[in-house]
């Protein structure tokens, strides 16, 4: 069926990558919540996971490996009008990117971030990833991978980030709910996207996730911090999906719009003429 | 009437506040004054030293030469003691007698008389109690300086400083027959006094720059300061970022979005963002990036001066791109290239780099009338078919920018090669079809470079760039009073070289190139791209700025060899 987000572009994916869910889910997310293509911006670094906005008819801003969340700060700030979503993989989320992602949860700023975690280097072909598990066995770590692997949610939730999710790209449906959830949702908010590699990661196989996934029920309640942290360090045998920890606080636009008494910058335009007749007068 | 005052100390004994107060109260006493500050990464202990010059006509330079040193310290005697001219004045309980050979030397203990107010940190102001004394200027603008910038720790605390100033300028008065200032000036409160990093910061503000981003790092960290300030009035949005990597980033987002964008760094800063300076070139993102450079590598010297980053930008970040370098020359000039940066950034969709150092950022200029001659254009839209293409393959290399969110244009942004669409493309023929558009630019930006600043000389040339243009000023001037002509060509838009710049160089003396810096940068961009010698050069890379006796020695020591 046509969409309003439908891209021309040809998809580079092999086939079966976990991309693929997400995509569909994004792309569903954002028609069944009646947005245009026009107010939708879509920033990414690079990767596998990277090329996605290409793939969605929007508003794209495909910068640096590793730097799609300061361009999406900036954009959101200057006109926060835009719904501003970051996308990328686990490798320039949270290996590249890694200060921003942490600089991020600080400010709160009112965006979305997407992290295809797929917990390994799929574009440079496999290497280990900040996600990969000990002992993850590569070209470049044949002796297996020596360090623990990052867990983002704990370290998001630490930092009382505002919205923090995870989503298995295997539940388009589910998936495409939590993405509704953290887009409307006002402030910062992070899913972490279980992604399988089909090419380079045969351990954290299609299979693999599914055996250990199950949704939080009705009866979790994500507001209660320490239970969250709780919940975000289940790994192994079970894993939970769904929203794992919300707390509304003001967005950097809320903040730094009440500091300089300004509202919507690029709504506001610059008078150009009095800036220079001000330049004139200022120091004579 | 030209006289130079040199007060040293170590950092933590307010020898900052000491230059702020004695460049403002010669200003506001009608007098033109050119200050520079001289001091350590730290912030206790070390030597610091500031020097403020002042006349009754506009200066463009520091001078070696002093008329009254105060010490705060014995190391201030020891380094600069050599400086004081004959008949100067010391003061200060520095040196042995035997040492005085001074005609003005008095052993005043600042920090005992400042004690006699209840506190030795008042020493400061009791040193410029004794040089306003020594000088002949009355305290009525000194007590009012005092009063604002001491305000806020209360009315006791300015009472005490006032009363510091007044026991330093008591025990002079017994020893000055006659003062120094022989003419006095009116006040003349339209006289403006504006260091580089204020004059940058005030460039873009009027501009338009509606969002600033940068990461602390001396010595660009004033332009930070000093447009926070004023972010309220001018309705910028200011971010430290965590780093100048995110810092160059959300510049470069949000001018994509459409808000006139700055960084500012310095060289170490400036590598990181390298890799950011591609990213706007790639994605033809309009941006104004300053480096304020200090010695390096790495870390160097963080509080010295230096022009040792003019090949580096030019080249940095990886494969070619256009872009425009400049370097003003002093604080006037830094509001205008400011303003002509933003407003070529957004025509050719480039990067623009201004290079300033820690010697203009922190030398305070005073001006009679600062002329903004520049203005700044609003950003031309230009209309385009739908579906658009950002990068519109186009005879100029300029492709029509639209704004995401302010029509119906979606636009697509890559950092990959890409295709019209901005879709990523591996098409190698597309490739070379996009790379051809982006490099085309720089012919028409070569038209837009002003040609250099030029006075013409039959003995010799010295040709320099940026913030050198005073000294070589004042050096040409005394070369010329001993019947030496000399000529000048200053750089302040550098790169790419200006279009007539062959035919200005066909035709010039004895070209001396004369730069804060080892290789001689622009030396070796002038005999790259004009194919002309240049052998004769002036290279200093010590830290410290040239000051005009030591370039007139270099300058007579090429003639002797040229
Ligand atoms: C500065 C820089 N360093 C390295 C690279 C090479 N590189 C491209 S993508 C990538 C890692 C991709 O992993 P991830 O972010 O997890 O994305 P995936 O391909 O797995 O979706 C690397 C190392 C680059 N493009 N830029
Ligand atoms: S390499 Fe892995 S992540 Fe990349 S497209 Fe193939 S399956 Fe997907
Ligand atoms: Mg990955």
């Amino acid at each position: 069926m046509g969409n309003l987000f439908d891209s021309q572009v040809e998809i580079a994916w092999c086939p079966g990558c976990g991309n693929f869910g997400i995509l569909r889910a994004l792309k569903g997310a954002l028609t069944e919540l009646g947005f245009s293509p026009e107010e939708v911006v879509l920033v990414s670094g690079i990767g596998q996971a990277a090329k996605l906005p290409h793939y969605i008819a929007a508003n794209v801003f495909n910068g640096l490996h590793g730097r799609s969340i300061p361009v999406a700060l900036a954009v959101k700030t200057v006109n926060p009008r835009l719904l501003v979503i970051a996308e990328s993989g686990d490798g320039c989320m949270y290996g590249e990117g890694g200060n921003h992602f942490l600089h991020a949860l600080r400010r709160n700023p009112d965006i979305t971030v997407i992290v295809h975690n797929n917990q390994v280097y799929g574009l440079t072909k496999g290497q280990a990833s900040p996600t990969s598990e000990e002992g993850f066995v590569s070209k470049a770590q044949p002796w297996g991978n020596l360090s623990l692997p990052l867990n983002p949610l704990s370290l998001a939730i630490s930092q009382d980030a505002s919205f923090v999710a995870r989503g298995f790209s295997g539940d388009v449906d589910k998936l495409k709910e939590i993405i509704k959830e953290a887009l409307t949702w006002r402030g910062f908010s992070l899913i972490d996207v279980l992604q399988p590699c089909v090419t380079f990661n045969r351990v954290n196989t299609f299979a693999w996730y599914k055996e250990r996934v199950y949704y939080l029920d009705d009866s979790y309640q994500p507001e209660d911090r320490i239970k969250a942290l709780e919940k975000s360090l289940e790994w192994g045998d079970k894993i939970p999906l769904g929203v794992i920890y919300q707390h509304q606080r003001p967005t950097f636009q809320d903040k730094i719009y009440s500091q300089i008494e300004e509202e919507d910058l690029i709504y506001r335009g610059v008078n150009f003429d009095d800036l220079f007749s001000r330049g004139l007068r200022l120091f004579t | 009437m030209d006289l130079n005052l040199l007060v040293g100390g170590e950092a933590g004994q307010g020898v900052q506040t000491v230059s702020g107060a004695l460049s403002t109260i010669l200003q506001r006493s009608g007098y033109f004054v050119f200050s520079i500050e001289d001091y350590q990464s730290r912030i206790r202990g070390g030597h610091s030293f500031t020097q403020v010059r002042f006349s009754t006509t506009p200066l463009r330079a520091a001078l070696k030469e002093v008329d009254i040193l105060a010490c705060l310290n014995e190391e201030t005697y020891q380094l600069h003691r050599r400086r004081v001219k004959e008949g100067g004045w010391v003061l200060g309980a520095v040196g042995n007698e035997r040492e005085a050979h001074f005609q003005h030397f008095l052993p005043l203990n600042f920090e005992k008389i400042a004690e006699g107010v209840g506190n030795k940190i008042f020493a400061n102001i009791v040193a410029v109690g004794a040089i306003l004394g020594i000088l002949g200027l009355d305290l009525e603008s000194a007590d009012s300086y005092l009063e604002e910038i001491f305000a806020r720790k209360g009315e006791e605390i300015v009472e005490k400083n006032k009363q510091a100033l007044r026991r330093g300028r008591d025990e002079v008065i017994p020893y000055v027959s006659s003062p120094l200032i022989e003419e006095t000036r009116r006040g003349n409160s339209s006289l403006l006094v504006l260091d580089g990093n204020q004059a940058l910061g005030w460039g873009a503000l009027l501009s338009g720059c509606q969002f600033y981003s940068a990461y602390p790092m001396t010595p660009s960290t004033g332009i930070l300061n000093f447009i926070s300030s004023h972010a309220k009035e001018y309705g910028v949005v200011v971010e430290q970022a965590e780093d100048e990597i995110a810092a160059i980033n959300m510049a470069i987002g949000a001018s994509y979005a459409g808000a006139r964008a700055m960084t500012a760094t310095s060289g170490g800063g400036f590598c990181l963002m390298a890799e950011g300076l591609g990213l706007a070139a790639m994605t033809e993102t309009p941006l104004v990036v300053v480096d304020a450079q200090r010695p390096g590598p790495s870390t160097g010297l963080p509080t010295r001066t230096s022009q040792g980053d003019l090949e580096f930008v030019i080249h940095a970040s990886h494969d070619e791109f256009p872009r425009f370098v400049f370097a003003p020359r002093d604080p006037q000039e830094a509001i205008n290239l400011v303003i002509r940066a933003f407003n070529l950034a957004e025509k050719y969709q480039v990067p623009v780099i201004i290079l300033s150092d820690q010697y203009l950022a922190d030398s305070k200029w005073t001006y009679e009338n600062l002329e903004v001659k520049e203005r700044p254009d609003a950003p031309q839209f230009s209309s385009f078919p739908l579906p658009y293409r950002r990068y519109l393959i186009s005879p100029s290399g300029v492709s029509p920018r639209a704004i995401p969110g302010l029509g119906k244009a979606l636009v697509v942004a890559d950092s990959d090669e890409h295709d019209e669409f901005g879709h990523l493309t591996e098409d190698l023929n597309l490739r070379v079809e996009m790379h051809k558009k982006r490099m085309r630019k720089k012919e028409t930006m070569r038209k837009e470079v002003r040609l250099p600043y030029h006075r013409e000389g039959k003995d010799l040339t010295l040709i320099g760039w940026g913030s050198t243009w005073g000294v070589i000023e004042e050096a040409g001037e005394r070369l010329k009073a001993e019947g030496i002509d000399s000529g000048i060509i200053h750089f302040s838009e550098i790169y790419p070289l200006p279009l007539q710049i062959e035919e200005l160089f066909s035709h010039v003396s004895l070209p001396v190139v004369v730069e804060n810096n080892y290789g001689g940068q622009l030396a070796n961009l002038l005999e790259r791209e004009l194919k002309l010698p240049f052998p004769f050069r002036i290279n200093s890379y010590n830290g410290r700025p040239f000051l005009v006796e030591e370039l007139l020695l270099k300058v007579k020591e090429v003639g002797k060899n040229g």
